[in-house]
C-alpha cells in the first residue's frame, strides 16, 4: 500500500502551520509526539503514521477557518471522526492536518413532529438513540461500532449494519447534511423537508470517505420502535440448503429485519467461545429476526418456519428477550471466538448476489487450500454482505503475505459473481489497489472528475479510495493479532 | 430527430454532438418534457428504443431495464412475483396533457415520487446502479447490482432528480421490495386543516409503515365536510386489520373505509390536471404543513407525505409569492406545470445560494463539460 509521497516541503513549515492552527483553535491543537500518537492509526491498525498535527475545532467557524487555511496553504486534510473505519479512512499523512470531529458532539434539536433530529458530526451512532429511546423512538443504522462510532464518520462512510434489508444505510437515513467545502466554503445539502433544489449533492455526499469536505451538521431520521421483534434460529445440513432458504424467504415476500448467515466453522468456534445455544453438527444456520406490528411479525414467523421446514431446516425460536440476547451474543461475537483458533485474523466484506453463496463458499474452500490457510464465514444473508475470516499466525513466515493474498482472491471472487468490494467498511486505503477489480478505467475517470469538482487541489484525504496507478501491493484489511482488535470492546460485523 | 437503439449509437451520437459543440434534449417517453426551464429549439435525441426489462431476479430484489421501459411495463412484470418497485413513480402525463408513454429513467431522473414515498423513499433509495454515457462520449457505470455497496461515489443518487443534465442513461438497476397483499384506504372526514396534519404525523411517527397519509380540503374531495385526512395501510389480511384497529386507537375518531385508491390520483397530479393556472409541488418539513397552506391561501391545494409536500395551483402572478413562502418556510418550491414563458422567468427551483450553486455547475461540468445535454433545465 502506498500513499502519494510527503511532501517534505509541508513538512519542514510545521511550526509555522501548528501557530496558525492555534490561532484558529486556541485550545484544540495538538502538535506534540504523546499526543499525536492516539491519532496514529484507525481500526485498520496494520497501518500506522503520525499525522503532521492535530485539530480539534468545536465549531462550523473553526472548521471553515482550518479549511480555508489549508486550501489557501496547499496543506492536506485528513478528516477523522471516533477513528472506527475497518477500511483505514482515517489513517493520517506526515505532511496533512488531521481535523478530529469528537468535540463536535452536541444534540442541537429532537424534533419528533417531524421524526427527525439534528446533530453535530462528533456524536456517537447509538447517542442518537439514546436521546431517544425514553419517548420509544431509535435511528436505524446500527454498526456493530455504535457505541463508539460517529454519525460523522458514518456519513462520510455510509454505514450499514445489522438491519440494512429493511431499513437501509445511512443514506436512506439522512434529510441533510452542513458540510464545509474545500477552501472554507459553507453549504447546507437538504435539511427537514429532505428537497435540495438541484442536484441530489447529499446522496453523494454520503459515503464519500471524507474525499469532499468535513461535515458540521447532520439531520437524521428516527423510527419509532416497533413494538414486537421475535427471533429464530434455523440450522440445514448443506450450505446450498441455507442458501435456498434465504432465497425462498425472500421471493415470500418476507421481509426480516435481520438475516444472519454462519457456516460451521464460525458456528462452532463461537459455540465454544461463549456457548450461545446453536444447534451442534449444522453445516449452516440462519438466524433471522421479524420486527413489526404483532400480527405482522406472527405472519413473518409463520412464514419463516414453514419456508424453513420445505427447505430441510429446523427452527428454534427464542422465548425470551434473554434468549433472543444470546443467540445474538454469540453471533457479534464472531471476531472474538475466531480469534481462539489462530493468533491472526483479517476481515474481508464483500457484497454477492444471494444466489452465488453456495458457489462462492466451494470456490473459497480451494482458495483456502491454495493459500494453506483456514477461513470461516459470517454473512448477512438478507443483503448479500459477505465477511469472510481468515486465520493465520503472522509469526509463520510468510503466512501474513499469504492471508493477505487469500483476501484479495477473495474480493476478486466477489466482482466475478456480480458483486462488490465492499458492502459497509468502505474502500480507504484497505481496497484501494483492487478498485480496478470492480471498475473500468472511464468509470474510475468519472468519480475522480466528480472529487475534482469538490476538491481541484486534490487536498483531501489524498491516497484513499482511487487507486494511483504505480500502486499494486494489495495488502490491509482488518489485521488482528492475539485476538485483540483496535477497539477490542467493540462488536463487529 | 435523431434516434439511439443502443448504447453505441448513444455514443456515437454524444460524440458528433460534442465534435460540433451542439447541445440536444434526451427523450425517452416524452411525457415530462415541457417541466423545468424550456431547451428551445433543440435537435432531439430519442432513446425510447432503449426499452425493455433486461434481467429480473424476485429473489435478489432487484431488476435491470433499459431507461426507456414504460412504468406500465415494470409494474407488471414484477406484479407478476409480487413485488413492486422501491418507489413509487409518479406519472405526471395526464397532469401535462401528454400523449406519451411514463418512463423509467423519465420518473427517476424527474425524482417523480407519489405518496409512497414515505414508505421506501424516491428513486435515489432504489436505484442501486446503472451504465450512460458522459458528456465526452465515454459510457461508465455508476453503483452496483447488489443491494448493498459502498465501493465508491454514490453516482447512482446524482443520476435521481438530475433531469438529463448529466448523463444519458442506458440501463438501470432498481432494488424492489415485496408488494402487500392487500391495502386500506381510512378517511378522517370533516377535520381542519390543522387537526387533518395533526393526525397524518400521529400515525406518521409510529410503528404502521404507512404508505400514504394525505389531507385534502373541501373543495378537492366531495362529500368530506371541511376536509378529509387519508391515511393508507398495506399488508397481508390479519395484520392490515390489526394497523386499521391500532390506527383508529391512536387518533381516537371514527374513520370510514374508501374503496377506490385516491393516492395514485395525488401521487400523479391529477387533481390538477384540469384547473387552470400554474402547478406547483411545495417541498416543506411536514408539521410546516397547516402554516404554510395558510399563507399560500390559494384556493386548490392538497398536501401529500403527511404535509411534507403541497400541491397547489395558482395564477402565473402568483409565482415570486410562492416561491417566498417556501424559502421562508426553509423548503423548495418546484414549478411543475406553466407556460414557457412562466418556467423560463421562474426556473423549476428558486436560485440557490452562490456557493451552492457554484457547486452544481462544477459537478454538472464534471460530467458535461460542453453542456450538451438539456442544458439548462434543472
Amino acid at each position: 500500500m502506498l500513499l502519494p509521497p510527503t511532501d517534505s516541503k509541508i513538512v519542514a513549515r510545521r511550526a509555522e502551520i501548528v501557530a496558525a492552527l492555534k490561532e484558529i483553535v486556541p485550545d484544540g491543537v495538538v502538535a506534540d509526539p504523546s499526543g499525536l500518537a492516539t491519532f496514529d492509526t484507525d481500526a485498520l491498525s496494520a497501518y500506522h503514521q503520525m499525522p503532521l498535527v492535530c485539530v480539534l475545532p468545536s465549531n462550523r467557524e473553526q472548521v471553515s477557518a482550518i479549511l480555508k487555511y489549508a486550501g489557501a496553504e496547499g496543506v492536506p486534510i485528513v478528516p477523522r471522526g471516533a477513528g472506527t473505519s475497518l477500511s483505514g479512512g482515517a489513517l493520517p499523512r506526515e505532511d496533512g492536518i488531521l481535523i478530529g470531529m469528537g468535540r463536535m458532539k452536541r444534540i442541537l434539536e429532537i424534533d419528533y413532529e417531524n421524526g427527525c433530529v439534528v446533530v453535530e458530526p462528533g456524536v456517537t451512532n447509538l447517542n442518537i438513540t439514546k436521546a431517544v429511546e425514553a419517548n420509544g423512538f431509535y435511528y436505524a443504522p446500527d454498526p456493530s461500532s455504535q457505541v463508539a462510532c460517529t454519525i460523522g464518520g458514518n456519513v462520510a462512510e455510509n454505514s450499514g449494519g445489522l438491519h440494512c434489508l429493511k431499513y437501509g444505510l445511512t443514506t436512506n437515513n439522512l434529510l441533510g447534511v452542513t458540510m464545509v467545502l474545500p477552501g472554507g466554503e459553507i453549504v447546507t445539502l437538504g435539511g427537514k423537508s429532505g428537497a435540495q433544489g438541484g442536484l441530489d449533492l447529499l446522496g453523494l455526499v454520503t459515503g464519500s470517505e471524507g474525499l469532499l469536505g468535513v461535515v458540521v451538521e447532520v439531520v437524521v431520521k428516527i423510527l419509532r420502535k416497533a413494538p414486537v421483534t421475535r427471533t429464530l434460529l434455523a440450522s440445514f445440513d448443506s450450505v446450498p440448503a441455507a442458501g435456498a432458504c434465504v432465497a425462498a424467504i425472500i421471493a415470500d415476500g418476507v421481509v426480516p429485519a435481520a438475516m444472519e448467515f454462519m457456516d460451521r466453522p464460525a458456528a462452532e468456534a463461537i459455540e465454544s467461545y461463549n456457548q450461545p445455544g446453536y444447534p451442534p453438527g449444522a453445516e449452516a444456520i440462519l438466524i433471522i429476526d421479524a420486527d413489526g406490528v404483532e400480527a405482522d411479525v406472527s405472519h413473518a414467523v409463520s412464514r419463516v418456519i414453514d419456508i424453513v421446514a420445505k427447505c430441510g431446516g429446523q427452527t428454534v425460536e427464542a422465548t425470551d428477550e434473554k434468549q433472543r440476547a444470546r443467540i445474538w451474543s454469540g453471533r457479534k461475537a464472531a471476531f472474538a471466538a475466531m480469534g481462539k483458533l489462530a493468533p491472526d485474523m483479517i476481515c474481508m466484506d464483500g457484497s454477492i448476489p444471494r444466489h452465488a453463496l453456495p458457489s462462492v463458499l466451494e470456490e473459497m474452500a480451494k482458495l483456502s487450500q491454495k493459500h494453506g490457510l483456514g477461513f470461516c464465514n459470517v454473512f448477512h444473508a438478507g443483503d448479500g454482505n459477505l465477511h469472510p475470516l481468515i486465520i493465520f499466525d503472522t509469526m509463520k513466515p510468510g503466512e501474513f503475505e499469504r492471508a493477505e493474498a487469500f483476501g484479495a482472491d477473495i474480493l476478486r471472487l466477489c466482482v466475478k459473481v456480480g458483486g462488490v468490494l465492499s458492502g459497509e467498511h468502505g474502500v480507504g486505503i484497505e481496497k484501494r489497489d483492487l478498485m480496478t477489480e470492480q471498475f473500468t478505467e472511464s468509470d474510475l475517470e468519472q468519480q475522480h472528475r466528480v472529487k475534482c469538482a469538490f476538491d481541484g487541489q486534490g487536498l483531501f484525504n489524498p491516497g484513499k479510495v482511487f487507486p494511483t496507478l504505480s500502486a499494486c501491493v494489495e495488502q490491509g484489511h482488518i489485521h488482528v493479532h492475539g485476538a485483540q482488535l483496535p477497539h477490542p470492546h467493540l462488536p463487529r460485523f | 430527430m435523431s434516434k439511439a437503439d443502443s448504447p453505441a449509437q448513444v455514443v456515437e451520437f454524444v460524440r458528433a454532438a460534442r465534435a460540433g459543440k451542439a447541445p440536444f434534449e434526451i427523450v425517452a417517453g416524452g411525457t415530462r418534457r415541457n417541466v423545468g426551464a424550456p431547451l428551445g429549439d433543440l435537435p432531439l435525441l430519442d432513446v425510447s428504443g432503449l426499452s425493455g426489462i433486461l434481467k429480473y431476479e424476485p429473489e435478489e430484489l432487484i431488476v435491470t431495464a433499459q431507461p426507456a421501459t414504460p412504468l406500465a411495463e415494470i409494474a407488471a412484470v414484477l406484479a407478476e412475483k409480487n413485488q413492486r418497485l422501491g418507489f413509487d413513480p409518479a406519472d405526471w402525463s395526464k397532469l401535462l396533457k401528454s400523449n406519451g408513454v411514463a418512463t423509467l429513467a423519465g420518473a427517476a431522473s424527474c425524482d417523480a415520487s407519489g405518496s409512497g414515498r414515505l414508505r421506501h423513499g424516491g428513486p435515489r433509495d432504489s436505484l442501486l446502479g446503472f451504465e450512460a454515457v458522459n458528456g465526452l462520449g465515454e459510457s461508465f457505470r455508476g453503483g452496483s447490482k447488489v443491494v448493498k455497496n459502498v465501493t465508491g461515489f454514490d453516482l447512482p443518487k446524482l443520476m435521481c432528480g438530475a433531469y438529463g443534465t448529466l448523463s444519458v442513461l442506458t440501463e438501470m438497476t432498481f432494488r424492489v421490495y415485496p408488494k402487500p397483499q392487500y391495502a386500506a384506504i381510512l378517511c378522517l372526514a370533516d377535520v381542519t386543516v390543522e387537526d387533518g396534519f395533526a393526525a397524518l404525523r400521529r400515525i406518521a411517527r409510529s410503528a404502521l409503515e404507512p404508505a400514504g397519509l394525505a389531507y385534502l380540503p373541501a373543495r378537492m374531495m366531495a362529500d368530506v365536510g371541511q376536509g378529509a385526512a387519508l391515511i393508507k395501510l398495506e399488508g397481508a389480511r390479519e395484520p392490515l386489520e390489526q394497523k386499521i384497529a391500532l390506527a383508529h386507537g391512536l387518533l381516537g375518531q371514527a374513520m370510514h373505509r374508501i374503496e377506490e385508491d385516491i393516492f395514485p390520483t395525488i401521487g400523479n397530479g391529477e387533481k390538477f390536471a384540469d384547473l387552470t393556472g400554474d402547478v406547483w409541488r411545495v417541498m416543506i418539513a411536514p408539521s410546516d404543513a397547516p402554516r404554510v397552506a395558510k399563507d399560500l391561501n390559494v384556493s386548490h391545494w392538497l398536501g401529500d407525505w403527511a404535509g411534507g409536500l403541497i400541491w397547489l395551483a395558482a395564477a402565473p402572478s402568483e409565482a415570486a409569492r410562492i416561491r417566498k413562502i417556501a424559502a421562508d418556510a426553509k423548503g423548495q418550491a418546484m414549478l411543475l406545470r406553466a407556460s414557457a414563458e412562466s418556467r423560463a422567468l421562474h426556473g423549476l427551483y428558486a436560485p440557490q445560494p452562490p456557493s451552492l450553486a457554484a457547486l452544481n455547475r462544477a459537478v454538472k461540468a464534471a460530467f458535461d463539460p460542453l453542456s450538451l445535454f438539456n442544458p439548462g433545465r434543472l
